[in-house]
């Protein structure tokens, strides 16, 4: 199911009137409803692939008491392995090996299920880069002795599956998420308040400003040859636009649903592009994924590579930057787009700055040299998203190539600049607390009007154009 | 060594590599009340408590720090 679905506005306030009214308020019934929704949630899009999430569930529960209760090391490490190889076999076998979808299929022809190939091959199990994550982190974390196995196999099937983050996150650490879900939810008006501000947002940012801007970059990436060399460079702009809204609005909806659920998720996108570096745009940007990679990927790399200096923080870097890349999707071009972040790291290693790959985001001024390196690392940014937007690797060097060739002064193509100076200053006000945007508006009636004209906004958007899938659902 | 002058030296050991001599450690500061101590500035600063303290951890057992605290436990034991 799509949020910008209408099959979901009914989901949602039915699972909401459910959840809050129709069921004992126990924990144990409010996960049971979230469980038996978000299966629902994701059967809708196919049932089928909702086995997967079940084995990874099943496996990594399993896996991680059994980490816990052995005492021998070898143990510890044996099931450790179990869950991680069941995990990257998940997402090895069905986003990376093309040829084992169609034994898939034939599996399930033995079953009496027959399926559509052409559909298999297209589309990947929903949100598996997404909850192969999730679930693993938490028996990886038990085996690094920083969390206690759960004892509910219900309260841990309801942390994988939870549906508002199931298929784009925001990717959660069983450390944060788990408690919440295990005890009793209570219903606070000002949460649920805050919850749907988040989703009209998400929304606006979604359907309004991603969604148009889409329709210039699906025009410019796919015929370069056409444009001026200036359209070209806009064009890259457009997209960084693009994909921070779509994703950044994902992310809002998803915080905002789990909030009417009375579930407060992590923080996933704090205006990326008003930082001044490359380590500082990443600690703002899918800010879930990023402290992920940080955990499980970097540090045991960098600290198996300590004795090598600033050159090991390198290596550690730049190998994790590349499985990011392949994280986001089986190809070079989204390899070298990793490997592009992974380099603009290595002066600031060197320069001695204080850089990390994820933790906490320092406090951005607006000096003139600050601007400065905010319009060069945006800039930069938006280059190594050609080679993500690209189809393939000669796609982004044809697209550079009448970049810098082509004539130019731009004749077209100028409309999308409003939608993106517009979304850069509403973050500029927004930034100083990205859960609770809206104070910025002091009065409650100037927020009325803000929320009635986003609303028309997001309504006219919609009957427009057909709904469009979210850009991070196909990792 | 007791486990108050182990925390003194991984004090030392922090102003020194994070450059500021500011630096108060308690045994239960993590890296979000310790400006500077990010993943990167992580390394370094375990390679020179490895070298104050003559010791090698085990790259699990480094994984599995949150706070000052483990780290002073490890060093103690």
């Amino acid at each position: 199911m799509l949020f910008n679905s209408v099959e979901f506005f009914v989901f949602l306030p039915l699972a909401f009137v459910l959840y809050w009214l129709l069921i004992p308020q126990k924990a144990v019934y409010q996960n049971i409803v979230i469980l038996v929704a978000s299966y629902f949630f994701y059967a809708w899009w196919d049932w089928r692939f909702l086995s997967l999430i079940i084995v990874s569930t099943v496996i990594d529960f399993v896996a991680g008491r059994y980490i816990h209760s052995s005492d021998k090391a070898l143990r510890k490490k044996v099931f450790m392995w179990m869950s991680v190889a069941t995990n990257l076999g998940i997402l090895g076998f069905f986003k990376y090996f093309n040829f084992f979808i169609e034994s898939w299929r034939d599996a399930w022809l033995l079953l009496g299920v027959e399926m559509d190939v052409n559909t298999l091959q297209i589309i990947l199990p929903l949100g598996i880069s997404f909850y192969t994550f999730q679930s693993m982190s938490y028996t990886l974390d038990i085996y690094n002795g920083k969390l206690k196995p759960s004892g509910s196999l219900l309260d841990f099937a309801a942390y994988v599956a939870f549906f508002p983050q199931l298929v784009a996150g925001p990717i959660e650490r069983a450390g944060r998420l788990l408690p919440q879900i295990s005890e009793l939810k209570k219903f606070d008006y000002q949460q649920a308040v805050e919850g749907l501000r988040l989703i009209l947002w998400g929304f606006f940012k979604k359907v309004v400003i991603a969604d148009t801007l889409s329709i210039y970059t699906q025009t410019i990436f796919g015929d370069p040859e056409q444009f001026q060399g200036t359209v070209l460079l806009l064009g890259s702009f457009y997209f960084a636009i693009q994909i921070y809204t779509d994703f950044s609005g994902y992310s809002d909806i998803a915080i905002g649903t789990a909030k009417l659920f009375g579930v407060e998720l992590m923080s996933n996108f704090k205006f990326p592009y008003f930082t001044r570096n490359i380590s500082e745009y990443w600690k703002r940007w899918h800010i879930s994924l990023t402290s992920w990679l940080n955990d499980y990927v970097y540090l045991p790399m960098a600290i198996r590579f300590r004795y090598w200096g600033r050159f090991g923080i390198c290596l550690a870097i730049f190998l994790t930057f590349l499985i990011s890349g392949l994280w986001h999707g089986a190809g070079w071009h989204f390899v070298v787009w990793g490997g592009i972040h992974g380099l603009l790291y290595i002066p600031l290693v060197y320069q001695r700055k204080v850089v990390s790959i994820s933790g906490a985001q320092q406090d951005v001024t607006f000096r003139f040299v600050d601007i400065l390196k905010m319009i060069l690392t945006f800039t930069l940014v938006s280059f190594s998203l050609v080679f993500f937007r690209a189809q393939s690797m000669e796609a982004a060097f044809d697209y550079f190539y009448y970049m810098f060739t082509g004539p130019l002064i731009p004749t077209a193509r100028l409309q999308p600049l409003i939608y993106m100076v517009a979304m850069l200053v509403l973050d500029f006000f927004f930034r100083k607390d990205e859960r609770n945007i809206f104070s910025v508006f002091k009065h409650r009636w100037a927020r009325y009007a803000v929320y009635l004209i986003l609303f028309f906004a997001v309504l006219n958007a919609f009957s427009v154009e057909a709904e469009q899938q979210f850009i991070y659902f196909q990792f | 060594m007791d486990k108050e002058n182990i925390l003194k030296d991984i004090e030392t050991i922090f102003r020194s590599v994070l450059n500021k001599d500011s630096i108060s450690l308690a045994f239960d500061s993590s890296a979000n009340d310790v400006e500077g101590w990010d993943s990167i500035t992580h390394i370094m600063l375990v390679v020179e408590i490895e070298k104050k303290f003559k010791v090698r951890f085990k790259a699990r057992e480094i994984q599995g720090w949150q706070t000052i605290g483990d780290i002073v436990n490890s060093l103690a034991k």
